[in-house]
Order: C-alpha cells, then structure tokens, then sequence
C-alpha cells in the first residue's frame, strides 16, 4: 500500500510536502509540473510515484515558468492542475503569472511555493507572498500539517470558483516536518481534457486565454479577488483560540501559528492572550479582522522575514480607526522581532516576555548539560562537498589554472551544490566571485568579458550544472557568443539534478515518473550556438587543468569545456567505490616542509582526516567513495589507490 | 621549524620580496620540493597558500639573505678567491675536441663535451640542462647520453627552471646529477649546500658537477615574444641567437634567415631581476664556462670558451677531458683575465646601484647583506 494513497479517513504521519501532494489528489488534479527546489521538490516527487495509479500527467519542467505554463494548458483544458516550485522560482514564473492572472483559469491551477526562510538551502530568502498582492492573486498558507492536506485540496475549489490561479505558501518547517493527517476521499472519476476558444473575448469559460483587453480584465480580476476575499470572511481556516478580552492579540499563520501557540504555553499566557490564525493571507478579510482588533490595544504579528502580514494588518487598521481605535501594533517594524532569518518559539517568547513583561522561563539545568554532552558527539565538520565529488575536483582545476594564468581571473558562480565553491576555505579554493540566481553565472560572465576595453582584462569563466545549464543559461550563453563575450564557460555536469535530489532533467533519457523521454545534449547545443566545446573528465586533474590553461588564452571567442562526472551520492553511484584508498604512514610527509599537509590543509576532502597525534593524514573508509583524486594531489604518492573489485 | 613571530611565513616572504619585487630569477630553487610552488610559462606561480616558516622554498632562494663571502668560504679554497669573480684555481681558453659538436654548439661546445666526458667518465648519472620547449619558453632535460645532451646545445638568453628539475630530479631514486647552471642557479645550489633545513632529504648530495655560464642577463619571455611578434618572428621557429662581440646587437637566426636586433630593443625584455644580480660569471660552480669574446678575430673566437676552473672537482673533471681528449685547452691570455675581472666588478657595482635605487638606501640591499665584505668593498667602488 502506498502511503499518498491510504484510504479515507485513516490517520497517516505525512511529511508536509506528501500532505500537500495528498490535498492535490484528493482535488483530482490530473497534471502536476515543477522545477526541484528545496524544500518544494518532494511534492512532485510524490506524485511521480503514483503517476500510474492515479493516471497522472507529471513532469520535472525545464524551469519555473515553463512549468507553470505546462499547468496552466491543463487549467485552461479544464482540468485540475498543480505547479510546485520554491520562493525564488516564482521570480522565474513571474513574468507569465502577471499574464496568466489576467487571464484567468479554468480547471482549478494551484500554484505551490515552498519557501526557505533562513535560507537553510538558499542563497536567497526571498519572499513570494508580494506577489500575491502585486499580482492580485489569493494567497493560502497552511499552519499544521491536516491543514496543508485541507487547504491544498480547498485551494483548488477556490480556484475554480473565483476562475483564477491560486497561490499556496509553505514553508521549510511545514514541507520538511511531519505530522498526523486524517486522509479524505480519492476521487474516483477522473476529467476529460477540452479547449474551448468560441466564445467572446470577455467569457472566461469560453473565449480565448488572453489577458487583453486589458483593462477590462484587469477590472474582472479585481472582482475576483473580491469574491475569494468574501469567501475568506467564512472560512474555517482563520480560527482565533484565546482569551475573548486579551491583553495582547497575536496575528499569524504558517508554522509561525505553531511557535506562537508553542511560546505562549512555555509562557503560561493563555489566558492573556488570543492568537489569530489565518490561512488566507492574502487578501485580508476585513470583517473578521475588525472583530478580533477591536478586542484589544496591543497586537504583536508573527510572521517571518519581512512584515508582510503587519503591513496589510496595518493599512486595514488604519481604514476601520474611527471603529476600533488607537492600537499598538508589534512586529518587524519596530524590531521587535527580526525581520531576517527564521521564527522560533525562544524568539516568539522573547517578544511576549518583553510586551507583556514577563519574565522568560531558563531550560532546566540538566536539560542544558544534557545538551551539552550530546553536542560534543558531533563529529566536527565544515559545510563542503562530499567525500568523491566531482565538483571538489572542478574547482581544483580550476583554481590550478587561474593561479597558473596569473591575471587573476574571475570565476562567476551558479545555483546548485556547486554553489558551495563560494565557501572558502572548506571547498571551491578561493575561486568564485559572484554568486546570484540560476544561469546569472553566465549571463555576469558575458557581461565581464566585454569590459576590457575599460580596464577589466581578466580572464572570465561562468561555471553552471547541468540541471541549470537548460533552466536559465542558454539565454546567457547565446548572448555571450552573439556579443563576442570571450569567456570560458564549464558545465559541471553530474548527470542529474543532484543538490535536490537526483531529479531528472532534458539531459537525460527518463522523465519525472520514470518513463523514457529522449535526452537533450549539452555538448551539441553548444556547439549548434557557434562555441568551441571540449569534454573531459573532472577526476583527470592534468588534462582539465591544460584544456582550461589554452582556453583562458583564448581572446576571441566563447569556450565551453564540459566536466562530466557522475554525483558520488547519485542511485547509480552511492556505495560503489572505483578505488579503495589508504595512506602510508611512511611516506606521508604531513606538516613538514614539502607537503605541510595538501590533502587536509588545502584539498580537504571530507574523507580525509588529519591525525593530530600521529601527524599524518589518514583516510575515513566509511565516508571515502574511493574517487581516487587525492591520490592524484598528494605530492609523495603516501595516499595509495588499489583498484576495487566489483 | 614552526616559531610564529611577526615576520612572515616563507611563502609569504618569497611573494613579497621577490615575485612581487621583480627579484625571482626563474631558477626554480623553490620549486619541485613541495605542491605549492611550481613553474609555468617562465613565472613562478605559488598555487596554493603555505603557512610554514623556514621553509626549504626560502632558504634556498637566491634572491633571499645571503651572505656570499661566508658561502664562499665555506665552499672554495681561500686561497683561490678573487673578488670580482670568485674562485679560481685556473683559467683557460677552451673548446670541445669534436668539430661536429662544435658545429652544433653555441661557441666552443665545452660545456655539452664536458658533460659528456662527465657521463662517459661515471661522474655524473645524469645531466640536467636546459631545453627548448614550445615556443620560447624554456623547459629542462636529464640527459643520461651524448644524443640527448647534444640535442640541447645553444643558447637562447632566456632562463630555463634548471634547479627545479634538478629538486625534481633529485628526489626520485636517482644517482649523482650534474647541472649545467646560470649564476643565479649555481647559487641556489650552493645555498643548498649549505643544507639549512632539517627535512632535507639530502637531495643536494646527490649533486655532483656544476657547470657554470657565465651570463650577462637573459630575457622576460613575453616580453621578449612581444618584442619578436611585433618584428614578424615566429617564437618557434628560432633556431639560433647570439651576440656577437662588441656590435651591441642580438643575431637572431630563425627559418627566413639572420635578423639584427640591436641593443636598445633589447634591453626592454631584460628580466628585471638580472638587474640586481651581482655575479656573471656563476661563482659557485665547479667550473664556469663563457663565450670568448675578446681579442680581435670574432670568428675565429666565436668557436672558443673561456673557462674558469673553480674546485678540485672541477680541476679534476678538466685533466680528465683533456686526457680522454674531450676538450682542447690553451692558456688564456693575461689581459683576458684582467678583462674579465673588469667586465665582472662593473656588472657587481651596476647592480648594487640597482639594488640601491630599488630599496631606496645603501643599508637595505634586499638579499644581500650589507655587513658582507666583498658587498662592501664594491659597495664603496660603486658609491666612489
């Protein structure tokens, strides 16, 4: 039995994303896309593996946008559809979203954004909710896990009814934790798919899919956020518990409604307090906030990183003044809570120690020692590549052959586990310089390669990985050998989406649910694009080295080396170790003059570990996936290799 | 070996004071003893940052603190040293034997006749010499055999990393080297000699023979290359370069014929270490070998070498290839020696001058040391 697809009523323990995934088959979507992001993409990934059970249309899209678009048809052939991405993939999806929220939807389009504050696998902690209000569409957020199930399915009917596309916000502790779900009904007839375009531009079940005129569907989008704002006065997923008088109302959502719950029971504050849940952001509805602002003075909102919850709570308040009075909002605006990073029940409780002065409760002394000993197990390790991956070896060469080129060339960095180079000294060896959004790598690489008639003459490399490569770099790349951007560019290519999870993308022949799809070449669209290609192996450190040293000299045209090398961690790779690797402790020279200790000082690979008492490097054979590459670097041949048998 | 004060760790010293100075002669001393500093296109590149003091890198270094009397007294017979060129046991006028190496060789072809004999003769296992390599920069060789020694005769005036390949060398399982060595070079071995750093490995014992050149200066490879493209010379093709006596002109042979590049062209692609260096006719090797270029007749003594005899070692190796016939020897003469003598205190006295405008004071003179009385004897020639 397959855990999404347990039966009606039956209590199961669902990671967030897998209830998310689970509201969206109780919705009957019949098609689901998105693009891998932490920490959205195990919902796609759900609903790949009942694909053929539930008769599901499912795709890992080239990108954002792209994915949305692919839902979207199916919204627009009126069947339920669903797009899953992370915070910044709405940036990516942006541009059609403005469209596609003029034009509305047919079958329900639910539009899921899993975000990441504290940018616990980011490098942004970007915030998607203004999108909602700048783009004029219905925001959800569910606040425990039942709740993602529900909304999500509720998200859907919404959609339908109001004829337009409805965004729902999780984030990293909602996907990523779990929680008891009560399952509802599969439904058990499925859609069939039908376009219809013959009727009236203006006709939203019938016309053509258009966001013009414009400014009449502009004014028929407005009501529709009209209509799902009446509906949100009702609904049962704003709920207030609390005192009815409270000396201080908390506004929330999202996991911020289970710190804030969390902070007032560590607090003994019950009863006075009230907490205000609401799972429909955006847009507020009026009424039910009128009623709880004027049950008190004081209001603290907690939401996480920017005030977005406070400063649409606020312009409410300052519309209905006459009728509810002078208030004293808490919040990010005053500082009383951060407006980075994330939330958590000790800083939720900060606040309310300080509003209401009381006094904030110490962990008992047993559990902090307790702690403490636990704490001291943790074998200490920096955030770096793993033991054998291919990117530890890319960068080495990398920074080999800058050093050796000796005009300080400018490595522009990509988003994927690679984007760990940034991180010096655990890995990527002082070489990246920028570091942005998908495929900027490349296109900032273009651009600095065209500045050395004004005194930037650097050599320029753009590095992106695979997955990305077809998700935003091809613009870049056709805009550097277009505009005679001289720059080196490397494809890491680790044969899948690997940061994420090993998702598929066009380079390979399998699609989301494991069917054989044709694979798109890298090697060839960039030679179709005009650049001079090369392909080597990052574990041959010599040859990669040599190829990038004759393409920094390069000055007229693009270069594109690909590096191809299977992720360690990867189904096909995980365990299986090409050498088995150990140290002579004889010949390791360790800190003295003529090695002072390469492997651990300078390379450090996880798996190789500095033997403080002996002085000598030793390997780590649990962690070690016999890549062999440190044998390549230790300069007295004492890291020995022996072939592994199969 | 790890006392942290406040100075600098050695590979932060040689980057400061020498690659950054425009000090680093290209010698590869610092090279080929560790993963962190190698050779690349005629530079010395540190790859990866080192945070070791004391350092094998900067003990060895010729351009970093050295007090050359006490080396020399350490390393020659008293009674053989001369101020302006160091020791000398003899001296003579000096050509190989076999006309068909001196056909091939840059002048008399002493220096590839005596390694030869020093081969042939079990003194040396190998020969580490200079090669030419793509284009104009220059790579090194170990020679084991007259064909592989003969195939690298001549001289373009750029340096090759011969010590590298000499530490290279040294520290696989190998027997006795001989080096063919620039001044530069030849006292990055005898800084070696020296063995100032525990973990040494020994390699330097396993150092035999040094040859020296004698050498005026020799040429930046880009710059030089920058120098030869905007003149429609093909680096690669360059199969000879010389200098011929008194015309301040460089000969530079290549597939379309003889081209003249007089001096003043040239002096721009000097590199800018040979600036400071205080000794032309390599002091610290067993034997050091020169072109001959005084006298009248050019032609006649451009199929000729000076030659100084340095050490025992080398007064042996030069009886030896006479007796086995390898080289024909004359005495030299008196006014070549007082010539050259000459040519050398000039070339010590220039470069204090340098070395002075450079650190902008007469008590800071880089990697000499001011308290060294051959420095100060020439110190007060050059201020007087």
């Amino acid at each position: 039995m397959i855990k999404l697809l347990s039966p009606a009523n039956r209590e199961v323990l669902f990671m967030g994303n897998e209830a998310i995934a689970r509201g969206a088959l109780e919705a009957g979507i019949t098609v689901a896309s998105g693009y891998p992001g932490t920490p959205s993409s195990e919902i796609i990934e759900n609903l790949a593996g009942v694909a053929s059970q539930r008769n599901l249309y499912v795709e890992w899209s080239t990108n954002e946008k792209v994915a949305l678009e692919v839902a979207a048809a199916a919204s627009f052939a009126g069947l339920r559809s669903i797009c899953v991405m992370k915070q910044n993939g709405v940036n990516v999806a942006s541009d059609f979203l403005l469209h596609l929220a003029s034009s509305g939807t047919r079958g329900g389009l639910v539009l899921v954004t899993c975000e990441d504050p504290g940018a616990l696998s980011s490098v942004n902690e970007g915030e998607s909710r203004y999108f909602a209000r700048m783009l004029e569409i219905p925001l959800l957020e569910p606040a425990d896990f039942q709740e993602a199930k529900d909304l999500t399915k509720w998200a859907f009917e919404l959609s339908e009814k109001i004829h337009n596309v409805v965004v729902l916000r999780s984030v990293t502790r909602m996907s990523h934790a779990s929680g008891n779900v009560i399952c509802g009904k599969l439904p058990v007839r499925s859609r069939t798919a039908k376009f219809i375009y013959d009727g009236s531009v203006m006709d939203p079940l019938r016309g053509p899919v258009i966001s013009t005129p414009v400014v009449a569907k502009h004014s028929l989008q407005q009501k529709k956020l009209e209509q799902a704002a009446a509906l949100f006065e009702k609904s049962s997923f704003n709920s207030y518990s609390g005192s009815k008088k409270p000396e201080l109302l908390l506004i929330t959502g999202s996991a911020c409604f289970l710190y804030s719950c969390e902070a007032v029971n560590m607090l003994g504050l019950q009863k006075r307090t009230g907490i205000l849940k609401l799972g429909t952001t955006w847009p507020l509805p009026s009424r039910l906030l009128k009623k709880y602002l004027k049950s008190t003075e004081k209001i603290l909102i907690v939401e996480e990183v920017l005030p977005f919850l406070e400063e649409n709570v606020k312009t409410l308040a300052a519309g209905m003044g006459r009728e509810i009075g002078w208030k004293t909002f808490y919040g990010k605006m005053d500082g009383m809570l951060p407006s980075v990073g994330e939330l958590n029940p000790d800083l939720v409780a900060a606040a309310l120690s300080k509003i209401l002065r009381v006094k904030k409760r110490n962990l008992p002394a047993a559990y902090l020692r307790k702690i403490a000993e636990i704490t001291s197990l943790i074998p200490r390790r920096e955030q770096t590549f793993c033991p054998g991956c291919p990117h530890r070896a890319s960068f080495w060469s990398i920074h080999n052959a800058l050093q050796l080129d000796g005009r300080e060339g400018i490595v522009c960095g990509d988003i994927g586990c690679y984007a760990m180079a940034a991180l010096f000294p655990s890995c990527g060896f002082n070489t990246v310089r920028t570091l942005h959004s998908m495929g900027s790598g490349t296109g900032i690489a273009s651009g600095f390669a065209r500045l050395a008639p004004y005194g930037l003459d650097k050599p320029v490399i753009a590095v992106c990985g695979d997955s990305t490569f077809y998700h935003a770099v091809i613009p870049a790349l056709i805009n550097a050998q277009h505009n005679r951007a001289a720059m080196t560019f490397i494809v890491l290519d680790n044969s899948g989406t690997a940061m994420t999870g090993f998702q598929p993308h066009p380079g390979l022949n399998v699609g989301a649910a494991g069917e054989s799809v044709p694979a798109v070449d890298i090697a060839k669209i960039c030679e179709a694009i005009g650049a001079k290609v090369a392909v080597s192996d990052p574990f041959d450190l010599d040859k990669t080295c040599k190829i990038l040293n004759a393409f920094l000299q390069e000055k007229e045209c693009l270069n594109v080396l690909i590096l191809r090398q299977i992720c360690a961690l990867s189904p096909e790779r995980k365990g299986k170790k090409k050498f088995l690797m150990q140290v002579d402790g004889e010949l390791c020279l360790g800190d003295n003059c003529g090695c002072n200790r390469l492997c651990t000082r300078i390379f450090r690979c996880p798996a190789l570990i500095w033997n403080r008492v002996k002085k000598k490097a030793v390997i780590d054979e649990v962690i070690c996936a016999g890549c062999g590459v440190c044998y390549e670097i230790c300069p007295q041949k004492a890291i020995k290799r022996m072939e592994a048998s199969a | 070996m790890f006392s942290k004060t406040n100075k600098l760790n050695s590979q932060s010293l040689l980057e400061k004071n020498v690659l950054q100075s425009g000090l680093c002669t290209g010698c590869g001393a610092c090279v080929g003893l560790c993963p962190y500093q190698v050779i690349y296109n005629d530079r010395t590149v540190q790859l990866h940052s080192c945070d070791l003091f004391s350092g094998k890198c900067q003990a060895f270094c010729p351009r970093l603190e050295v007090n050359l009397t006490s080396l020399r007294d350490y390393l020659f017979d008293f009674r053989d040293l001369t101020p302006e060129i160091g020791a000398v046991k003899n001296y003579y006028i000096c050509r190989a034997a076999d006309s068909r190496l001196r056909e091939i060789a840059q002048h008399g072809g002493t220096v590839t006749a005596l390694m030869e004999l020093a081969l042939a003769e079990g003194f040396i296992e190998s020969a580490v010499v200079s090669s030419g390599h793509h284009g104009l920069e220059q790579n090194c060789t170990c020679a084991r055999d007259v064909a592989t020694l003969r195939s690298r005769t001549g001289s373009k005036f750029i340096v090759a990393p011969v010590v590298a390949a000499f530490n290279e060398l040294a520290g696989k399982e190998t027997g006795s080297i001989g080096v063919v060595a620039t001044p530069c070079q030849a006292l990055a071995l005898a800084k070696m000699k020296l063995k100032p750093t525990a973990d040494d490995n020994n390699r330097i014992d396993k150092l035999k023979l040094v040859i020296g050149l004698y050498c005026g200066w020799t040429l930046g490879v880009e710059k030089f290359k920058a120098l030869l493209e905007q003149n429609g010379t093909d680096p690669a093709t360059i199969r000879r370069m010389d200098i011929p006596a008194g015309q301040q002109i460089l000969e530079v042979n290549d597939s379309q014929g003889k081209k003249l590049i007089p001096f003043d062209f040239i002096r721009s692609c000097i590199r800018e270490s040979c600036n400071y260096c205080f000794d032309s006719t390599a002091e610290f090797a067993d034997v050091s070998v020169g072109s001959a270029r005084f006298g009248t007749d050019w032609k006649e003594m451009r199929g000729w070498n000076q030659l100084i005899v340095r050490t025992e070692k080398g007064a042996e190796l030069i009886d030896v290839a006479v007796k086995r016939g390898f080289v024909e020897v004359r005495e030299a003469p008196l006014e070549a020696l007082k010539e050259l003598k000459k040519a050398a205190a000039e070339k010590k006295k220039t470069a204090l001058k340098n070395i002075i405008k450079k650190s902008g004071s007469a008590r800071k003179l880089l990697y000499l040391s001011k308290d060294d009385p051959l420095v100060k004897r020439f110190l007060k020639k050059a201020n007087g």
